[in-house]
Order: structure tokens, then C-alpha cells, then sequence
């Protein structure tokens, strides 16, 4: 009996050896894409059969779903809207990831700074997304400013402890030789901080872009006359429960796409150093 | 000589997490001429690398000085017990990194990997290197900068005998290309007779010297020689003495 089975990436290996390595790619993308999709295909069929039960405008079916998501494509509408909350999604989280890169950076490294943005951090935690959201519209009003300082007061404390705690788990004998080799402060945030802290950024970064969607959603209910969450709140005001689910829907997909598209690939680019297990 | 580094009445003292204090180091003295390369040898937690984190400013003496008579501000190079290398800057960036914060031309990174044999791995990521290999990089970073001063912490300690050998006549031939100044700490005898101009046989608590042994040897030098082995037996017999 043979002691050790062949491992996943032997079976991968010798498939693509029988198959050719475009069929192997296609092979991989299929296992790893079909899972959930299949618990996309479960849900639909689960909404479909609650909304043929409940027989009621506030479950609408899948047909419905589909003939308003199709309306606001054609129309160009969905475009608009969630390319207007995308973009201040973008600057809110530049601003966002400044401020959190800078507390995060020098709560790290300076024990007075640390104990100085401590409890700005824990306010920061604490405060729901709503308050933020509410106080920016008040303070700027209808304009780019509310959405973006709303959105980077609410993802820069989050952002900073993960940078924080990124930073303090760089190994220090990474950092003795960089003192050595006296690497500037940028050469260092450059080419050792920010590398060595990007796991604890990539899952910082996804956090603060879930955080900035909720934020954002609501500065454009509260006050703003375009996005994605006015879209929503004209849907809720006009109890048309199909369109409220076509938004969610439709943006939901470009988050999907984002999360896939953006912060995977830059993720696998950004770690390709990174040694592969055996097993 | 004249002195490149100088440790001028150095004492330092350190306190253990159990609050107990221990001086390491008193009225400590020690010249490191220019173009030489000093062995330090002693038992372990005499202070030796304490010398070397002094030396590469990363801990303050309490008392007394660390001097380097460059004229300028001295460029140092470091090889550590391990590699040190940012796993995610391939080979030649882990190099090209060191000599651009030394003011240097960053295309000397490849000539650098080049000289130690490792011309065709300057695009690889230190984690796909051998452990041979990767401290072959750390070698050819602290060379790269044209240093005046290299620190050489137990640089072959964790590599098999085999290829510390190798890396002994590598670090040799860059020696003899570079001519910096130099403090080479390891526990190796032979390797400190092989490769260095003086041995300090540090002993006693804090740190004392307590015998140099020249080694009036030009380079290259032949690690076979039986002259480096008689050394050896001395260096060997000081420490044991002194070891009680």
C-alpha cells in the first residue's frame, strides 16, 4: 500500500498533461467558478418559489427582477448611477486610505502617537456609518464633498488598526537591516512597510470598500440626486420592491466584478513571491 | 594603522526581562584598521554581536564611543545569520535597494550578482533561492555599496559545512576586490584563523580581551593550509582556558 496518495496539485499536474494546458486552465476555472454559481442558481430558484407563494407585489418574482434590471441597462441609467456612487467610492477611499496610512503608520512606530489617535480610533470603530452620514450632509451639503469625507471617516479607523497591526507584525530583523542599509522613509514605506503589511491592507481595503457602499448608499439617500442610493430610494419611495432589488442586483455584480477582477489580480500579482505550499 | 572604526571606552549594560541588569561590555577598546578584517570570538552572550549593533548604530553605547575615521559618513555593509533579504524584491532589487539609499548606480546589482555566481538568478524571489543562494545575495548587498566598513554577523552559521565553505573563499575574493574595513563574529575558529587579519578572544564577564592572535597571511589565502589549523588549536585552547 502506497504510503502517501497523490496530492490535488499532482492530480492538476497530470490532467494537464493528458489534456493540454488550456483545457487544464478551463478545467480550474470551471472548479473553482461552479461552486458558486451553484449557490446563485439555489437562491434564484428558493426567491422564485417564495415569490410564487406569496403571490404579493413586496416578493416579486424573477421575471419582474429581470424586466427592471433590463430597463435600467437599456436606458443607460444603471451606468450613470452606479458609475456616480463608484466614483465617490474611489475618492472617499483615497482620502480614506491617506488619513488610515498615515495614524496607522505612526501608531505603529511612536508609542505618544499611538496613545494620541487611540481613542480617535475607538470613537471611529463605534460610530455607525448613519452618523457620519447624516453629520456630512448637514456640514457640505448636496455636493462631492458629503460622500467623500463620509465615506473616509468611516473606513479610516477600520483601515488604520489593520495598518497598524500590519506594521507591528513586520519582522524586525527586516527592519534593523533596513537601518543598516539606511533606506529612506519612502524607500522603506515602498519597498518594506507597505509589501510586508499587504495581507493585512488587501483585507483592510475589502472591509473598507463593503464599509464605503453602506456609507455612500446613505449619503445619497440622505442628500444627494444621484447614485446608486438615490436609485434605491426613488424605488422605495414609489414601493416598487422590483427595482430596489434590480439596484441591489446590478451593483452587486460590479462589486462582484471589483472584488474578482481588482482586488484578486492585484492581490496574486502583489504575492507572486510568495512560495507555494507542497500539500 | 590607521583605524577605520574605533570603539573607544565602551560600556553597555543590559537589562533582562526580570529586571536583573548585565553589563555586557566595560570600558571596552578595540581599533579596526583600515582595510582589515578583525575576528571576534568568545563564548555565547559575551557580547560579540552587541559589538556589531554598536558598530551598525543599532544600539547606543552607555558610555564611551563608537568612532569611524571615513572622513565622511561611513557606508556599512551587514551580513546577518540569516539572510535578511524582503522576501517580495527579487535578488537584484533586494540589491538595487541598498545601493540606491547609498547613492549609488543601481545597474551595479547585476554586476554584484554576477561575482557571486548568482548572474542568472538576479530576477528570482529570495524564497525560491537555497538558503546558500540567498545568503550569497545578503554578501553581494553589503559589497554593493562599496562599503567602508562590512559587519559580518555569524554570516555562514546556518548553511551547511559544505557550502559555508564556499562562501568563505567567495567572501574572500570579495575582500580582496572591495578592501573595506571589517568585523567578522562567529563562533568558528578555523573560519575566523581563515579569513580574518586579527582574532579577539573576547572571555570573562563584562567582555575583556583576552589574546590577539595575528594572522599574517596574505590573500588569497588557502583554506587548506595547516598553518590556518595550528591557529585554530590556539584560538581553541585560548577559549577553553577563559571558559573555565
Amino acid at each position: 500500500m502506497a504510503l502517501w496518495t497523490e496530492s490535488a496539485a499532482g492530480l492538476v499536474r497530470r490532467h494537464e498533461r493528458r489534456i493540454g494546458p488550456g483545457a487544464a486552465r478551463l478545467f480550474g476555472l470551471a472548479a473553482r467558478v461552479l461552486p458558486g454559481l451553484l449557490f446563485c442558481v439555489l437562491l434564484a430558484a428558493a426567491w422564485q418559489a417564495m415569490a410564487t407563494r406569496s403571490a404579493s407585489p413586496l416578493v416579486p418574482n424573477l421575471q419582474l427582477i429581470g424586466d427592471e434590471l433590463l430597463l435600467i441597462l437599456q436606458s443607460g441609467e444603471a451606468y450613470r448611477q452606479i458609475g456616480a456612487t463608484l466614483g465617490r467610492i474611489t475618492l472617499g477611499l483615497l482620502l480614506g486610505f491617506a488619513v488610515a496610512l498615515a495614524v496607522g503608520l505612526a501608531s505603529a512606530r511612536n508609542r505618544f502617537a499611538r496613545s494620541f489617535f487611540e481613542p480617535a480610533l475607538l470613537l471611529g470603530l463605534t460610530v455607525p456609518g448613519l452618523v457620519w452620514a447624516l453629520l456630512c450632509v448637514i456640514w457640505f451639503g448636496l455636493s462631492l464633498k458629503t460622500s467623500v469625507v463620509a465615506i473616509a471617516l468611516g473606513i479610516a479607523p477600520a483601515l488604520a488598526v489593520s495598518i497598524a497591526q500590519g506594521i507591528s507584525a513586520v519582522d524586525p530583523q527586516l527592519i534593523e537591516a533596513a537601518h543598516v542599509y539606511r533606506l529612506s522613509f519612502w524607500v522603506r514605506l515602498r519597498t518594506l512597510w507597505l509589501p510586508a503589511i499587504l495581507p493585512f491592507l488587501m483585507s483592510g481595503m475589502r472591509l473598507a470598500f463593503s464599509l464605503a457602499w453602506k456609507v455612500v448608499v446613505l449619503v445619497e439617500v440622505f442628500g444627494l440626486s444621484s447614485g446608486v442610493g438615490y436609485a434605491l430610494n426613488t424605488g422605495f419611495i414609489s414601493q416598487n420592491v422590483a427595482a430596489v432589488l434590480a439596484w441591489t442586483l446590478a451593483f452587486s455584480v460590479v462589486v462582484a466584478a471589483i472584488e474578482y477582477g481588482l482586488f484578486q489580480t492585484v492581490e496574486r500579482r502583489l504575492t507572486r513571491w510568495k512560495r507555494k505550499s507542497l500539500v | 594603522m590607521t583605524a577605520t572604526l574605533r570603539f573607544r571606552h565602551v560600556d553597555k549594560t543590559f537589562v533582562r526581562p526580570n529586571g536583573e541588569r548585565e553589563m555586557v561590555l566595560s570600558d571596552f577598546s578595540l581599533d579596526v584598521g583600515r582595510g582589515e578584517l578583525v575576528a571576534i570570538v568568545g563564548s555565547s552572550g559575551i557580547g560579540k554581536s552587541t559589538l556589531l549593533h554598536l558598530a551598525a548604530g543599532l544600539e547606543q553605547p552607555d558610555a564611551g564611543s563608537v568612532e569611524f575615521a571615513t572622513g565622511h559618513s561611513p557606508r556599512l555593509g551587514m551580513v546577518f545569520q540569516q539572510p535578511r533579504l524582503f522576501d517580495w524584491l527579487t535578488a537584484a532589487d533586494n540589491i538595487a535597494v541598498a545601493i540606491h539609499a547609498a547613492g549609488g548606480d543601481v545597474a551595479k546589482a547585476q554586476e554584484m550578482l554576477t561575482a557571486v555566481g548568482l548572474g542568472k538568478y538576479a530576477h528570482s524571489y529570495p524564497l525560491s533561492l537555497s538558503g546558500g543562494q540567498r545568503q550569497r545575495v545578503a554578501l553581494a548587498r553589503a559589497f554593493a555599496i562599496e562599503p567602508d566598513v562590512v559587519l559580518l554577523d555569524e554570516p555562514f552559521s546556518a548553511l551547511d559545512e559544505l557550502t559555508a565553505r564556499k562562501l568563505r573563499l567567495q567572501l574572500q575574493e570579495l575582500w580582496l576586490d572591495h578592501a573595506p574595513s571589517g568585523i567578522l563574529v562567529t563562533h568558528n575558529t578555523l573560519e575566523a584563523a581563515f579569513l580574518a587579519d586579527r582574532v579577539v578572544v573576547l572571555g570573562g564577564k563584562p567582555a575583556r580581551v583576552e589574546k590577539i592572535v595575528n594572522v599574517a597571511e596574505a590573500r588569497p589565502r588557502n583554506a587548506e593550509n595547516s598553518f590556518y589549523f595550528d591557529l585554530h588549536r590556539d584560538i581553541l585552547a585560548t577559549l577553553e582556558r577563559h571558559a573555565g
